[in-house]
């Protein structure tokens, strides 16, 4: 097999290809079993060149993340202002912890249903899909999955 | 407990995960254009979902899958006939055949790639990842490195190139050719 088809191939999978050196290669490739052999080798080599690109720059993604959050971390000025903030806020607890004080309203019935009604909502906001075989954000077929079913 | 739907999304994704390389590369094999690629994969994922129900367990899903992309890849062609960059059908579904017997060839060759891509300079593996980035413009990545598009393709041409036979040479030493 002729050298040349190494480059023909690729600029014709890059779109570079003339229309006549697009068309030799059609031909060669209806004729020639290697150059087929040839041709599929470099689809599937730029297949997987894709997907080494999406998995570097997923890790490059979480790794800044973790250098930024170590920066946010190392890098943040002692603010010597939240100490005094802290300070203050605990001189005003020992003061009002030793004001006199009258007996404690008990809650009502409806206050209560109501603070069960409040946290039943916040545990059904914070509940998610147990049965996913993958996140949705990493599954191919995200879009293709019904909203979780809410159990019986 | 998980519910017969939940059995069946289950079953769908995990199948669906193992082969989705091998399903991409046998359509990128019958597709020269990468976007064109990308969109008909889209395409087979939702049909694949959409016709489970009537997909017999105890049969390969691979085969299955290569069926079902392979008549959506004719489809997609028939649509985009008058592209030059379009294959007629008698040569896709010659393409299609030696792809699906190539396939463990192609999945030993796509696990060797690793190696080969960490025996590059660092400098040649930085810049075929950044030009396979999804999104990247071949003029842009060539305007940032002071070249023209024409010598940045060249340049990935010698690195496909020397990946290509680094793989092979992986593969024949190890008796698969």
């Amino acid at each position: 097999m002729k050298p040349h088809w190494h480059e023909t191939i690729q600029q014709y999978v890059d779109g570079q290809s003339s229309a006549e050196e697009a068309a030799a290669l059609r031909k060669a490739l209806s004729e020639d079993a290697e150059l087929r052999a040839l041709y599929l080798d470099y689809m599937n080599l730029d297949v997987a060149l894709g997907a080494m690109a999406d998995a570097a720059a997923v890790e490059e993604n979480r790794s800044n993340q973790t250098v930024t959050l170590h920066e946010a971390r190392a890098g943040s000025a002692p603010n010597y202002w939240r100490w005094a903030a802290a300070a203050a806020a605990f001189a005003a607890l020992l003061v009002f912890a030793t004001l006199p004080r009258g007996p404690k309203p008990l809650r009502t019935g409806q206050d209560v249903a109501a603070a069960i009604r409040s946290s039943q909502g916040a545990t059904a906001r914070l509940s998610f899909d147990t049965t996913s075989a993958l996140p949705a954000w990493m599954s191919p077929t995200a879009s293709l999955l019904e909203p979780p079913g809410v159990p019986e | 407990m998980l519910n017969l739907n939940d059995q069946h999304h289950h079953q769908f994704l995990r199948l669906f995960a193992e082969h989705e390389p091998a399903l991409r590369a046998y359509i990128r094999s019958m597709l020269p254009s990468r976007g064109d690629a990308s969109e008909v994969m889209q395409e087979v994922a939702v049909l694949l979902w959409q016709k489970f129900a009537e997909f017999d367990a105890s049969r390969d899903f691979r085969k299955w899958a290569f069926g079902v992309a392979r008549y959506e890849v004719l489809a997609y062609l028939r649509d985009l006939a008058r592209d030059r960059h379009v294959f007629d059908e008698a040569l896709v579904n010659r393409l299609a055949e030696d792809a699906a017997a190539s396939e463990l060839r192609h999945e030993a060759q796509r696990d060797a790639l690793e190696a080969c891509l960490q025996k590059l300079p660092p400098a040649q593996r930085e810049l075929v990842l950044s030009a396979y980035t999804k999104d990247t413009r071949i003029d842009e990545l060539a305007a940032r490195r002071g070249q023209t598009a024409m010598s940045l393709y060249k340049v990935l041409h010698r690195i496909r190139r020397a990946l290509l036979e680094c793989v092979r040479r992986q593969l024949a030493m190890e008796g698969l050719k």
